[in-house]
């Protein structure tokens, strides 16, 4: 299996290098604009509301409340494929933005709209790393 | 803003729809064959007779010739068209433009999907490379992220929630199991699609629309010609087309309960038709029923029901075939299954039957003067990141 393809990993390019690099390090990288102040995520090279390009990193507290989830029961494209069920979700970072992410050590029918989570990371291979969620304080 | 509109300046006079099958014995070839015949016969005319083409495919070409092949045309201008999941609409949209202009007297739109033998399980996703941040989620768990947002917003309890979505499942198949063309011609109790192998969220199998072949056409004149070629006319009363900005995956203030998109839409096609009380103009309405929560969040994004009551008025049935304001008449995806590029055209296909009175007897509706529209709304993409295609059509001009 070794060849198969696989959905899950990023083409990690220069300008996603240090976030990627963060990931690794237990860090997830927002970006805050130097000229309005505004935080965006995912991270881009400008300033999605004023345009400005004066951003800089800076790493998320790692609470967020849950927004809304959905679990995966089925999904054919690898290695999700075998990885199923999973709870995908929907989460309000609490400096603002908002992320697409996965929920873990939580029971699905303990999942409540707005509950309090915590980041924890997850090693997908020696180079990449994903930041995911589980109810705060498990 | 919005669109000046075409009112009664085109009309549909002629259509067909292949059944949605599984087609194993059928390629696009004899598909888009069986669809454009039909649509010639069903307007009695003869393929020279159309002076342009538009096709609407998804993945199954890329180019006219996808249709020039095997229609055997030559120095005719032929125009593939792709916007998601409403392709089919799209190339109405085109054709019915393409008339009113007077750059050609008739004009035909033709969908098709060849779904199964693709070498993949299901619709497949588009192959765009990304850079991991985007989302890895399945379709049915893009829609099924509804679901607890709306119960959450409007305090109903899950389990009601749930039941609810098997209402609009059940209440599909009830009607596709009335429709030969269907895919799936069977009716099906909320308790089993209750009990069904779940697929996302409190999704189950019943919950999703299936995966089908099909084709569907229709030939559009200006419609001061329409009664050169049939007694009964369907007249376009509105195209409306939204592109959403895809920011609903990343906003913090998109909540999942509603698609703005088609609110925008929506908006567009009722002032170009003139129609002010949708629940209580609109005849019949054709959604994009891919999984049971779009069917429940368009009913009040297109007007049928106020914020937050889509659910009480599908308890009530206000959406049944014999209800106030039936929906998917034919079926929907639910029943038919959704080859992409053929869909819309297949449900402007229903309005074809039902508004001219010529859909079967077990499911025609009634026709009532106060309700002179039909509408077809048809959606691509996912919550927060969508197209969408509607139009208002209707028997009689002015
Ligand atoms: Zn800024």
């Amino acid at each position: 299996m070794a060849d198969a393809p696989r959905f899950d990993l990023p083409t990690i390019e220069a300008e996603s290098a240090e976030f990627w690099a963060g990931m690794r390090e237990g860090k997830l990288l927002l970006r805050r604009c130097g000229d309005c102040g505004a935080l965006h995520y995912y991270p881009r090279p400008f300033c999605p509301e004023c345009w400005s390009e004066d951003v800089s990193w800076q790493p998320a507290c790692g609470k967020a409340t849950l927004y809304t989830h959905s679990t995966v029961f089925v999904n054919d494209l690898p290695p999700f494929n075998e990885q199923v069920p999973y709870v995908a979700a929907v989460v309000d970072l609490e400096e603002g933005p908002r992320m697409m992410t996965q929920i873990i050590d939580c029971a699905v029918e303990d999942l409540e709209i707005g509950m309090p989570l915590e980041m924890t990371f997850r090693e997908v291979t020696d180079e990449v790393s994903i930041a995911v969620f589980r109810p705060a304080g498990a | 803003m919005a669109s000046h509109g075409i009112k009664d300046k085109v009309a549909i006079v002629g259509m067909a729809c292949t059944p949605f099958r599984e087609h194993w014995d059928k390629g696009a070839d004899d598909l888009l064959i069986e669809a454009s015949q039909g649509a010639i016969t069903s307007t009695g005319i003869a393929l020279d007779d159309i002076d342009a083409f538009w096709l609407g495919t998804a993945q199954t070409g890329m180019s006219g010739i996808t249709l020039s092949a095997p229609l055997k045309l030559t120095g005719k201008p032929v125009t593939r068209v792709e916007n998601y999941c409403a392709s089919g609409s799209e190339a109405l949209r085109q054709a019915a433009y393409a008339v009113a202009s007077g750059a050609y007297d008739v004009a035909m739109a033709i969908g098709v999907e060849k779904v199964k033998d693709s070498g993949y399980q299901g619709l497949n996703a588009f192959p765009i490379p990304n850079d991991g941040t985007n989302r890895t989620l399945t379709a049915a768990a893009m829609f099924s992220l509804v679901a607890p947002a709306y119960a959450n917003k409007y305090g109903v309890d899950e389990d009601e929630l749930k039941l609810v979505l098997a209402r609009i499942a059940s209440k599909n198949h009830f009607n596709g199991a009335r429709n030969p063309l269907a895919q799936f011609r069977k009716e099906v109790d909320v308790d089993t699609i209750c009990s069904a192998m779940p697929v996302a969220g409190r999704l189950g199998v019943f919950d999703c629309a299936g995966v089908a072949d099909g084709a569907a056409a229709a030939i559009v004149v200006r419609a001061e010609d329409a009664h050169r070629y049939t007694d009964s006319p369907l007249y376009i009363k509105a195209l409306s087309f939204v592109a959403g900005s895809g920011s609903g995956l990343i906003d913090p203030d998109y909540d999942y309960t509603t698609f703005p998109e088609i609110v925008q839409c929506a908006a567009d096609a009722y002032a170009q038709a003139g129609v002010s009380d949708p629940r209580h103009q609109i005849a019949m309405a054709e959604v994009h029923d891919c999984f049971t929560p779009t069917e429940l969040v368009l009913m009040e994004d297109l007007g049928f029901s106020e914020r937050g009551h889509a659910w009480t008025d599908v308890n009530a049935g206000v959406f049944a075939l014999d209800g106030e304001l039936p929906v998917n008449p034919d079926g929907g995806l639910k029943s038919f299954g959704h080859p992409v590029g053929a869909s819309g055209l297949r449900m402007h296909y229903e309005n074809w039957l039902q508004l001219r009175g010529k859909a079967p007897e077990d499911r025609q509706i009634v026709l009532d003067p106060t309700r002179p529209y039909g509408l077809v709304q048809n959606l691509g993409g996912y919550p927060g990141e969508m197209v969408c295609f509607m139009s208002i059509l209707g028997t009689e001009p002015g």
